[in-house]
């Protein structure tokens, strides 16, 4: 149906859209690592913008999920992600801690309601 | 650039031995961490039918479970591919630093530009933090050959893990298959808030996550575009223009 879905198609989508665009900072990191201002204006946008892209992916996994995250309820969801990032501000910000704390949620939760 | 046939073999154990370690220490905490955030990913390719070569190619290749996401769910989404290109390239700006800072640790005195490059490929969030770590336990001259057996070692994990979790999310029952599933979104929530440190960050968060579903149906698939890009610019100009004016 669509290119990525044969495995050859998506091999060049991984190498091409994903592998080159992404890999060209760490080359530019090595080729003209000493000489950049990593707090000139333009990285200060380059960062923000990396952050909110990232918060973007999160956001849309959450909030309008593809598979099986489909069957939870939208506060399930989220009431397990504000868990874990609680869990990790409470113990020692631990990055384990969080990802446990939210887990124990969702699972308890999906349990509970018998979902899934 | 000496060729490796001139390497005395005294020499080449010297360095077949620092790689063992490397490979060896990846062994850890913050691998296995990792792994499991690789194991949702796996998962995450067998929800959206993504193909199971092309995904492990992908962290093997990509090596930045951001981009890795954001290609993968982009394409299921059916984001057209030169804005995903972009979504990307805006993702890995942040391994830059990433890179510069750790290099002069990876190489030691003599540093040559192909290991350079081969070290800056194992370059992200894990291998940064574990490179501060352990690195400076180790002799200068075993610096190149740990960095390259620690991010062998990484990647192998991550590779399994990624094969682990595509197998297994279809065999376990529900609600450990969606636990797997929120593995991703929740580790990249809790990594967002460490790595947050000014009134910029915190911003660049709440708009991109607030847009991100604003624009979920815009046209030619550059939803993340807008969401990363507006949203990421709209932070910047508040914390840059807005927050000082007020203060």
């Amino acid at each position: 149906m669509s290119l990525f879905q044969s495995e050859l198609g998506a091999m060049l989508i991984v190498i091409f859209v994903g592998f080159l665009p992404n890999e060209i900072w760490r080359v530019i990191g090595v080729l003209f690592g000493r000489g950049l201002d990593e707090n000139s204006v333009l990285m200060q946008w380059v960062r923000a913008v990396a952050t909110a892209l990232l918060a973007a992916v999160v956001a849309r996994l959450l909030l309008i999920p593809t598979g099986g995250l489909v069957a939870l309820p939208l506060w399930l969801r989220l009431t397990a992600v504000g868990a874990g990032v609680g869990g990790f501000l409470a113990i020692r910000r631990s990055v384990l801690a969080g990802v446990l704390t939210a887990e124990a949620v969702l699972v308890l939760g999906s349990w509970w309601l018998g979902v899934a | 650039m000496n060729s490796v046939s001139s390497t005395p073999p005294e020499d080449r154990s010297y360095l077949l031995r620092w790689f063992l370690r490397g490979a060896a220490a990846s062994l850890s905490v913050p691998g296995f961490v990792l792994v499991a955030t690789f194991v949702g990913f796996g998962g995450l390719l067998h929800d959206i039918n993504f193909p199971i070569g092309a995904g492990l190619l992908s962290t093997v290749l990509i090596w930045a479970l951001p981009a890795q996401v954001i290609l993968v769910g982009g394409v299921a989404a059916g984001a057209s591919l030169p804005s995903l290109a972009i979504a990307i390239c805006l993702s890995g700006v942040r391994l830059m630093p990433m890179v510069v800072s750790l290099m002069p640790l990876m190489q030691g005195k003599r540093p040559r530009f192909l290991s350079e490059l081969i070290c800056a490929h194992f370059v992200a969030v894990t291998m940064w933090v574990e490179g501060f770590r352990l690195l400076p336990k180790v002799e200068p001259a075993g610096r190149p050959a740990f960095t390259i057996g620690l991010g062998t070692g990484l990647i192998g994990l991550s590779v399994a893990g990624t094969a682990l979790g595509f197998y297994l999310t279809h065999t376990l029952p529900g609600p450990l298959a969606v636990a797997l599933l929120l593995l991703t979104p929740i580790s990249f929530a809790i990594l967002l808030v460490r790595n947050s440190k000014e009134p910029v960050d915190w911003l660049a968060i709440v708009f991109g996550a607030v847009l991100s579903p604003l624009v979920v149906d815009s046209a030619g698939g550059l939803d993340l575009f807008w969401s990363g890009v507006g949203g990421g610019t709209l932070a910047f100009l508040v914390a840059r223009y807005g927050l000082r004016k007020r203060s």
